[in-house]
């Protein structure tokens, strides 16, 4: 199934019908807005993992570190927001300049070594207490402002930007993948030492995503830093911003384009929605379980589902077709 | 063009070969020939700097090119087609070869050079979109050949290229090796096929243990000697 055919319905949907639908809604539009804050860390994560083929366990360290960038500029340096975000997206780069002498590392290794240097800047987070309010975290960070006579501070206004920011994200991954660039990375998950007797300078590479990567998730997490207004160590760095986007970007179908994004929304919504109001209490038990179907099923993801029932549909459209 | 000096090398504290001076005359052919274990296969890899040598010197055309990473050595036009093939096995046969085309020299003129693969193994051309973790040996050597020349290379270095294939094949590609050596290519072949590689060659080198064991123009060399010498009768 070609690209468009995915993403033509997918852009109407989320640029029209669901705002349209739900506006009123504040709390589903946080909701949707929130699991779409997922879908840009899984995409980001994809970016690495899919086609860098290194697995990372702390793209938290890049949502934090992008969070509190842009949460103390607009605070204490009266940076305008859409500005300190950008800005924000170059901090979680550097933060990820730091991080590269675990590119030496492969497979487990770099993941758990990323890991670890994630934890490092939860700590840094804490302990300079000056800058970040320390564990208290950081309360009134301003809202996403009025911008050309639209106030993007509300829960649609911020659905918008979100929205605007995965759709970038998801071009930015389109071209990447389609490049040069693209297809040694993907050579590189065969044999790095081939792409190393071809002439690829497989380290740049990866350092060039692992930058790439950290970017689109330093400025989800300034994104969500100005949606909800509060920020802690605790909850900035949660293990949580790695390992639900991990989970959305391979249920999804994490070899493909629109995977993460579906798996996000899949994921989340279904699981605040539906599992929270069947079973209040332990509501992750039906998620696990899910998950757990998937791979059995599914093992490549919900895009080949999908991907399955549509040709199914259309060919019985074409059958009818002849028949009449 | 191409010339190793003084070169220790090994993996780890393990040294593969001490000493080592070779030189690879421009636009001709040279055979290393020796038995498993000789080192042959490590010389190459640290002369395209994927082997960092404990001591000793790499020149390229008179310079030093030890400071040079793989990929600055390729864009010098110094090309490894390795032992194994290592081919993309995910990627299809064309893609494969866009990726021989990855130095920036050599990509502009991808189109023309996949033509002139192509046309030097029509095979390949018939199953351009094949995933080439699907091709025969035969064809997956081939294959690992075309992906060399995509690099452009005005040095080649060839390591065991008639590993695992069947005795036509070999004649096949070694066919094709007698016309890049028409072209003036200077050809650096590692061989265990004594046979096949001592009759395109221009100069003979026998490794053994880590040491070049003899050196001499192919036409002093007599075939029974160098076995002589390969089997350590003498």
């Amino acid at each position: 199934m070609s690209n468009f055919r995915i993403f033509a319905p997918l852009a109407i949907v989320m640029y029209i019908i669901v705002p349209f639908l739900f506006s009123g809604n504040d709390y589903l539009m946080g909701m949707i807005a929130t699991a779409l804050i997922i879908a840009g860390i899984a995409l980001a994560w994809a970016l690495l993992g899919n086609l860098g083929g290194m697995v990372s366990f702390g793209h938290a360290a890049f949502f934090g570190v992008g969070a509190y960038t842009s949460a103390v500029l607009t605070m204490d340096y009266n940076v305008p927001v859409f500005l300190a975000m950008i800005i924000a997206g170059f901090g979680a780069s550097l933060a990820s300049v730091f991080m590269m002498p675990a590119l030496r590392l492969h497979g487990p290794y770099f993941a758990l070594a990323i890991l670890a240097y994630a934890h490092i800047f939860m700590i840094l987070a804490t302990e300079m207490t000056s800058i970040t309010g320390g564990a208290a975290g950081l309360l009134s960070i301003p809202n996403l402002p009025v911008f050309m006579g639209f106030d993007f501070g509300t829960k649609l206004g911020g659905y918008i930007v979100i929205l605007n920011i995965v759709s970038l994200a998801l071009v930015v991954y389109h071209l990447i993948r389609r490049s040069t660039y693209g297809l040694a990375l993907k050579a590189m998950h065969d044999s790095e030492l081939a792409t190393r007797i071809v002439g690829v300078p497989a380290t740049q590479l990866k350092a060039i995503m692992l930058v790439v990567s950290a970017f689109i998730t330093g400025c989800v997490g300034a994104f969500n830093a100005h949606f909800i207004n509060f920020l802690d160590p605790e909850y900035a760095f949660s293990g949580e911003w790695t390992v639900i986007p991990i989970v959305a970007a391979i249920f999804g179908g994490y070899r493909t384009l629109s995977g993460p994004v579906l798996g996000a929304l899949f994921i989340y919504l279904a699981d605040q929605l539906v599992f929270k109001s069947l079973l209040p209490q332990g509501h992750q038990l039906i998620l696990g379980a899910l998950l757990g179907g998937m791979i059995l099923l599914s093992p490549s993801g919900l895009l080949p589902i999908i991907t399955n029932m549509f040709k199914r549909f259309s060919k019985k459209g074409d059958a009818q077709h002849v028949e009449s | 063009m191409l010339e190793v000096m003084n070169l220790s090398a090994g993996y780890g504290a393990m040294e593969v070969f001490w000493d080592l001076s070779l030189k690879f005359e421009g636009g001709k052919t040279t055979t290393i020939v020796g038995p498993n274990g000789a080192g042959k296969s490590t010389l190459l890899k640290t002369i395209m700097g994927l082997i960092t040598p404990m001591s000793g010197d790499v020149l390229l055309r008179n310079e030093s090119c030890l400071n040079a990473e793989t990929w600055q050595r390729i864009n010098e036009g110094l090309v490894l087609i390795p032992e194994g093939r290592l081919l993309f096995g995910d990627l299809s046969v064309e893609e494969n070869l866009i990726m021989g085309a990855y130095p920036k020299n050599s990509r502009k003129s991808l189109e023309n050079n996949k033509e002139n693969v192509f046309n030097l193994f029509p095979r390949l051309k018939e199953r351009r979109n094949q995933i080439s973790s699907t091709l025969s040996g035969g064809e997956a050597q081939m294959l690992a050949i075309g992906r060399g020349l995509m690099e452009e290379p005005k040095i080649c270095l060839i390591d065991e290229p008639s590993l695992g294939l069947s005795p036509v094949m070999t004649h096949e590609i070694f066919s094709i090796f007698r016309e890049l050596k028409e072209d003036k290519l200077t050809i650096v072949l590692v061989e265990q096929n004594t046979n096949q590689a001592l009759k395109i060659a221009d100069h003979v080198y026998l490794m053994q243990a880590g040491r070049v064991a003899l050196s001499e123009k192919r036409e002093n060399i007599d075939l029974k000697k160098l076995e002589d010498f390969y089997f350590a009768r003498n």
